[in-house]
């Protein structure tokens, strides 16, 4: 007779932890995939005299912004990698990343619009202007505001994600070395950073990259406050058919969506087909070393590293710095520099709303806890195998647009009786933040090695002793971050929050972006400031909570 | 080319690792440098290539032929490094390992001398291989021939040969030491192994026990 096999318990809980995050994953883009089934819808999509120019300004704005991101954050780590300013980049990427897009958008509406902090800085002296004119400054039919508010928030993502590679033990380490072997033999810094690291480095960032384009390409709330209005952005366009009362309408949005989705897709084909060109490869061992002339290129290396190391800074504090002040602007004629009066009055009105912070506070810590849960469980469990297959499709939310996400999201809420409920918004918010965590976490739990377990259990420690008492204290700091993270990205959601929840449940996002079509200045600054001030403070404790332990000094206690 | 070293402070954030050292290394020599672990021999190759990190401090020169290199560049000092580890660049080809220390020019001579240098190493067949495939002699001796290639006027061998097992340290400790002295190039080694300083001795000609 032979005997019945019991899977291992691993195996099990791997397989769990798969179908509780596939099956959503699955339903969801099957959902997506049936509702751009309707062939009449596409017609009258094809037909609106709108599109055309919209998807334009779509696939402009998000190919624009993407490249751009890519380059300037290329260019950021070929400078700070490796040097002594690296660890300090490294430290002010977090406040960076929790200013959440769209206060970020709003904030800088604030500083470049007609009546914005720049323009009144260079009037009516340097400009002669009395009142603000009519120029396009934001909302610009071209699209170049949001251009810019994007790049402004995908930099310092990119940056994030290729730190949490450069930081690695293995990697990380071997580039730097390999850095100084190449100038050894004779290259340049960047010469050498661009043949050695950055292609060893691109691939890793492929996850990332991609959904910096999906972002890009679909975008809606960061467009409702400063993107084009006539005609917005696709996808724009797309979200007001999908939330009219009429079902063809939505039908319609639906087939914008996809139609988005697929002229994305094709643009990333054409880049992933660019990529790799022979051409690329060859140049790599060119032997071309990188010129430094003497004294140009001394003064260009100086602005180049004070750039690289204040510019992206500087311009998050001159954002916050227009936020701030005017949330307790009173009278602020222009061309004043300074309001005439200053007011509480926005942060009062911000406050009558503590019960969406306090809503928006819990949501996101609900969603980044299970999250980080899910992918804590899952890299321990997974076999590398599982994981392989897994990835695509944890990375579904961030692959396909938004706009196509929540549309098959809604249709599974209103199958499963969640539609409108708090139930329903958490599990939408941990499904945005999954992605995010995994790619977050996976860097320092892979990079783990695997030596300790084997150590721990030769000195006699099971399982759950070794997690606890060894493994998870020594990847706290990556713990800690992918928590903040996952709160970041929970708190900046809005597609969502406004279809699952049904507008029932606010978030201060949700309340900043409808704030931006009003003209309370001081209280849309007050509430930007709120949806930053959350996820910073998490990012604040969790880096505290993550700091390396300090050990007595020799011979202390 | 003669590498001199005139080191009266060598620092690491104000901790003092090497004080008044003075080594000069002839043509076609390599000097050993022995001591424990942390005694700074590392940070002192690091600081002659200009790769340590910015808390490292220098005083004293660094000279070629008698010109002073420690203001320059790494790239326009000449000096080459060894490291412990190969470092081969695993998103290149052998082929193209060896290509990136060749300096520019017409692709033909370039293809040519590369393929020179595969059959010096007895690796033609391995030109179009990723370097992760190669056994770890293998790929230290693709990346001693990457470090010649680029023509260095110095170099530098931090352990290059620790991790590798007697019999083929052996070998290649022979095969590096006849290599510098043909090509005339000084070399500073750091090493923990007794072995490294005799055979310095005897295949090369000039040595001295410092650090």
């Amino acid at each position: 007779m032979t005997r019945l096999r019991l899977p291992h318990p691993e195996t099990v809980a791997a397989a769990l932890l798969a179908a509780i995050a596939g099956v959503p994953l699955l339903a969801v883009a099957w959902l997506a995939l049936a509702a751009g089934a309707d062939v009449a819808a596409w017609q009258r999509v094809l037909a609106d005299p709108q599109w055309p120019q919209a998807l334009a300004l779509s696939l402009a704005t998000g190919t624009a912004s993407t490249v751009l991101s890519v380059a300037l954050a290329a260019w950021l780590l070929s400078r700070l990698f490796a040097t002594a300013h690296w660890q300090a980049a490294v430290r002010v990427l977090a406040p960076m990343l929790a200013v959440p897009h769209v206060a970020m958008a709003i904030g800088l509406v604030l500083l470049l619009a007609p009546s914005g902090w720049i323009l009144r800085a260079f009037s009516p002296w340097a400009t002669g202007l009395d009142a603000p004119p009519a120029w396009p400054t934001t909302q610009d039919p071209w699209g170049l505001g949001l251009v810019l508010a994007l790049v402004a928030k995908e930099v310092p993502f990119l940056l994030w994600a290729a730190a949490s590679q450069l930081q690695r033990g293995d990697a990380g380490a071997r580039w730097a070395r390999e850095l100084q072997v190449a100038q050894s033999l004779g290259y340049t810094r960047a010469a050498a950073w661009w043949r050695v690291v950055w292609p060893q480095l691109a691939p890793r960032l492929a996850a990332p990259i991609l959904a910096v384009a999906a972002y890009g390409l679909t975008v809606v709330d960061v467009a409702l406050v400063i993107g084009p209005g006539s005609p917005p952005t696709a996808a724009v366009l797309a979200w007001q058919w999908l939330l009219d009362a009429d079902e063809a309408f939505n039908a319609q949005g639906a087939a914008a969506a996809w139609m988005l989705a697929l002229a994305g897709a094709a643009l990333v084909g054409l880049a992933w087909r660019l990529r790799r060109r022979p051409a690329r490869r060859a140049r790599w061992s060119d032997g071309r070393r990188g010129a430094e002339a003497p004294t140009l290129s001394r003064c260009r290396k100086v602005a180049s590293e004070v750039f690289a190391r204040h510019a992206w800074p500087a311009g998050y504090l001159a954002v916050m710095a227009a936020l701030a002040v005017a949330s307790v602007a009173g009278n602020w004629p222009f061309p004043a520099f300074w309001p005439e009066r200053w007011s509480l009055a926005g942060w009062r009105a911000a406050a009558d709303h503590a019960g969406t912070i306090g809503f928006t506070l819990g949501l996101a810590l609900a969603a980044a806890v299970a999250a980080l849960a899910w992918a804590v469980m899952w890299l321990e469990a997974a076999p590398a195998r599982w994981d392989t297959w897994m990835r695509p499709l944890a990375y579904l939310t961030l692959a396909l647009p938004a706009l196509l996400w929540v549309v098959g999201l809604h249709r599974l809420a209103l199958a499963a009786g969640l539609d409108g409920s708090a139930t329903g918004l958490w599990l939408a918010h941990t499904l945005a933040v999954l992605p995010y965590a995994l790619i977050a976490l996976s860097p320092s739990y892979l990079g783990f090695d695997a030596r300790y377990r084997h150590l721990a259990e030769t000195l006699g420690h099971r399982r759950a002793a070794f997690l606890l008492r060894v493994k998870w204290p020594l990847l706290r700091a990556g713990l800690a971050s992918t928590l903040a993270v996952g709160f970041a990205v929970s708190v900046a959601q809005y597609l969502p929050t406004q279809f699952i929840g049904a507008g029932r449940h606010p978030t201060v996002t949700t309340e900043a972006v409808a704030l931006a079509a009003g003209g309370q200045r001081a209280l849309l600054a007050a509430t930007a400031w709120v949806q930053w001030l959350l996820p910073v403070i998490v990012f604040a404790l969790a880096a505290w909570w993550g700091r390396p332990r300090r050990f007595a000094a020799r011979g202390g206690r | 080319m003669t590498l001199s070293l005139d080191v009266r402070h060598l620092s690491v954030d104000g901790r003092t690792l090497v004080r008044d050292l003075r080594i000069t290394v002839p043509p076609g020599s390599v000097h050993t440098l022995m001591g424990p672990s942390g005694c700074g021999k590392s940070t002192l190759l690091a600081a002659v290539c200009g790769i340590a990190a910015p808390a490292v401090r220098l005083e004293g020169s660094v000279t070629l032929d008698g010109r002073p290199i420690d203001h320059l560049p790494t790239p326009q000092r000449g000096v080459g490094i060894l490291f412990q580890d190969d470092l081969l660049f695993a998103h290149m080809t052998v082929r193209e390992n060896l290509l990136f220390a060749l300096p520019a020019g017409p692709r033909p001579a370039r293809e040519a001398a590369v393929a020179q240098a595969l059959r010096d190493l007895e690796l033609e067949a391995f030109g179009a291989a990723d370097p992760a495939t190669l056994s770890g002699g293998q790929r230290a001796r693709v990346a001693l021939m990457r470090a010649l290639l680029a023509r260095p006027r110095a170099l530098l061998l931090d352990e290059p040969l620790a991790r590798l097992d007697a019999d083929l340290r052996q070998r290649l400790r022979i095969q590096l030491f006849t290599t510098l002295r043909q090509h005339g190039i000084p070399a500073l080694l750091v090493t923990h192994d007794a072995q490294d300083v005799a055979d310095a001795a005897r295949l090369t000609r000039w040595v001295e026990v410092g650090a």
